[in-house]
């Protein structure tokens, strides 16, 4: 685009032509749909880019002429009945048809073409207004009216535009940057504004004319969307079968318009929905179930334009059926939810608690598990009674506890886990202890057996882990007495 | 749309509910219906029916049908409303503080206080209990006084 910005600079200057290569793309796009060929490079380059006639060709060609008559003429006889009984593509009408579709295409890209030249022109004039209406029509219509007008007051825009789009037009018409165009600039612009507007009209016709065929053509489509949809649809996608080849989304998206904001207004600007928002069903359902319906619609006119396109059903019944069945689900999606009933209460224990595991649950039942001390405590030897808390078999019974033999002098308590959080709780207690072991303990003990017991250093090391360990199980042990027979 | 609980007037409709209910305890309560507070007692039902629906069943029984009479002389029905209990086709007991333990009499002060009474009631049967203690404090509990005639 900067080659296009320096032939503009130089058009500001001298207002001359050449610089031909900037409209290449445009010439390409325009070649393509002309008839004649036109491949020379110099040709275009020589093209003189003031011509409206260089740029847009359509409506010079055979083709477009031919077709254009034929479809007046069969506007002007009115619908008549075509016979079923011919293989329809032998049907002269249909053929005019097909024609009609792919000449509203090229008429389309034409409009974009001659819309481009337009504005090339008019922007010196008023630049702006390229941003204000994006539509090519109303773009055009729009310049016509202005003309060389410096001061838009002078100028009725009413009918064209939406008023609040005058109004911002006015508003920045007064402060645009741009100067009144020279005459023959002038003239060429509004004629080439006369020329899209009559491409324009024609597409109409053409449009029109297809509509008041649809009937028999596609019958299936036009009972879901309606004919005059049917018609915009097929002639957006290019014909029949290419409508019935496009995926269900893109049949949702023909025709869909580019957000025109005025300022920041987002008011009304339907996203993702094209032609099929003027159908009788999609203005009917309420706006917030639209989005589902459009996407229904796209998807069973779908249907109904393969079932079309290889004509499998003539009469238009299935089209009927699929259009009953896309009104009867939007008539259930309206469905108020049944009412909530109260849950029932569960059956009293019927569900098993769930019970969890992990090192935490561990943890906390380690605090709360069975000692040694206390395992010792459960035990007693066989033949010795144990000693009591009471003395004489009153009071708590202290089993294998402290007895002689055991091998232990002590048991310590060890560091109970559930003493730990109760210390935590009342610190004030331990102030008074002053050190781990009392000035009273030593090494010996005072055992019941008669005499003081010695620890045996070598014991302790010959134990596997603590008392409680039974040896009669024992894995490492031996055969305690084994005698020869 | 159940808009009434069911009310059981003849002998052979008390004997197949009662039959009938498998692994649900049945709820008959014996009353009559110009009683205010067999009224409220039947408010209270209601709205705990389909709550209690998983494991229970409730049903009301008019006092004044001839049929059942048997029913009441059996169970020694004299206040209203009384509640007798029913798991599987055996009855059971309810120890609420009081000298009767083989029916409820009178209504529930609130809604859960029902449903507390026939979860006891379901937890004891499946235990295979034939009476269960109330879980409910005293406070909660109507007190009626018993009167004995010609005793």
């Amino acid at each position: 685009m900067a080659t296009l910005a320096d032939s503009f600079l130089a058009d500001l200057e001298e207002l001359s032509d050449n610089e031909a290569d900037s409209l290449n793309e445009d010439n390409g796009d325009a070649e393509q749909m002309e008839e004649d060929v036109d491949g020379d490079l110099a040709d275009i380059e020589a093209l003189n880019y003031d011509d409206l006639d260089s740029v847009s060709k359509l409506q010079k060609t055979q083709r477009y002429n031919d077709i254009m008559q034929k479809v007046e003429d069969a506007l002007e006889k009115g619908s008549d009945i075509s016979n079923q009984s011919i293989v329809l593509e032998d049907d002269p009408e249909y053929q005019l048809i097909v024609d009609c579709n792919a000449l509203s295409v090229d008429i389309e890209n034409e409009i974009v073409i001659i819309h481009n030249f337009i504005r090339d022109k008019y922007r010196l004039k008023f630049p702006e207004l390229e941003s204000l209406v994006h539509h090519p029509i109303d773009y055009a219509r729009v310049v016509k009216k202005i003309g060389n007008e410096m001061d838009l007051t002078l100028v009725d825009l009413e009918g064209l535009l939406p008023s609040a789009i005058i109004m911002v037009i006015s508003v920045t018409a007064s402060t645009t940057s741009g100067k009144p165009l020279p005459d023959e600039v002038l003239q060429k612009t509004i004629d080439a504004c006369d020329r899209a507007l009559t491409l324009d009209s024609a597409k109409k016709k053409v449009l029109d004319f297809v509509e008041s065929r649809m009937g028999y053509i596609a019958p299936n489509v036009s009972a879901i969307v309606g004919t005059a949809v049917a018609a915009k649809l097929m002639g957006t996608a290019g014909g029949l079968s290419a409508l019935a080849r496009m995926p269900a989304c893109n049949v949702q998206l023909l025709g869909a318009k580019r957000k025109t904001l005025a300022g920041f207004s987002t008011a009304n600007s339907q996203i993702h929905v094209g032609y099929l928002e003027q159908t009788e069903i999609f203005q009917s359902t309420p706006p917030t179930l639209r989005k589902r319906a459009c996407r229904l619609l796209a998807a069973k006119s779908t249907l109904a334009a393969r079932i079309d396109s290889i004509k499998g059903d003539s009469t238009g019944k299935v089209g009927r059926s699929l259009r009953d069945e896309i009104l009867k689900k939007i008539e259930k999606w309206q469905e108020p939810p049944p009412a909530k009933q109260p849950k029932p209460l569960p059956v009293p224990d019927s569900e098993p608690k769930k019970k969890r595991g992990g090192r935490r649950l561990r943890k906390t039942k380690e605090r709360y598990a069975l000692t040694d001390m206390r395992k010792l405590a459960n035990r007693m030897a066989f033949g010795v009674p144990e000693e009591s808390s009471l003395g004489d078999g009153l009071g708590e019974g202290y089993g294998m506890l402290g007895q002689a033999g055991s091998g232990k002098l002590r048991v310590s308590a060890g560091p109970s886990k559930l003493s730990a959080k109760v210390a935590k709780k009342f610190k004030e207690k331990q102030y008074g202890s002053s050190g781990a072991t009392s000035g009273l303990t030593s090494s010996l003990a005072f055992t019941p057996v008669q005499g003081i017991e010695l620890s045996n250093p070598q014991a302790l090391a010959n134990q596997l882990g603590s008392g409680t360990q039974s040896t009669y199980f024992s894995e490492t042990g031996t055969f305690s007495k084994i005698k020869r027979t | 749309m159940n808009y009434l609980l069911t009310t059981l007037t003849k002998k052979q409709e008390v004997d197949s509910m009662i039959r009938d209910t498998i692994d649900k305890v049945l709820v008959l309560c014996f009353g009559r219906a110009s009683d205010s507070i067999f009224l409220q007692l039947d408010e209270i039902l209601y709205k705990s029916v389909r709550e209690v629906s998983k494991f229970a069943t409730v049903a009301l029984v008019d006092i004044d049908s001839d049929d059942v009479q048997v029913y009441v002389k059996y169970f020694d029905i004299t206040l209203i409303p009384s509640t007798v209990f029913f798991f599987n086709a055996h009855h059971m007991k309810m120890d609420c503080g009081s000298a009767d333990h083989t029916k409820w009499v009178g209504t529930f002060l609130r809604k859960q206080d029902f449903l507390d009474v026939v979860e006891a009631i379901y937890r004891g049967a499946m235990k295979g209990k034939l009476i269960v203690t109330c879980p409910l404090p005293p406070d909660r509990i109507p007190k009626f006084h018993l009167l004995y005639e010609d005793v």
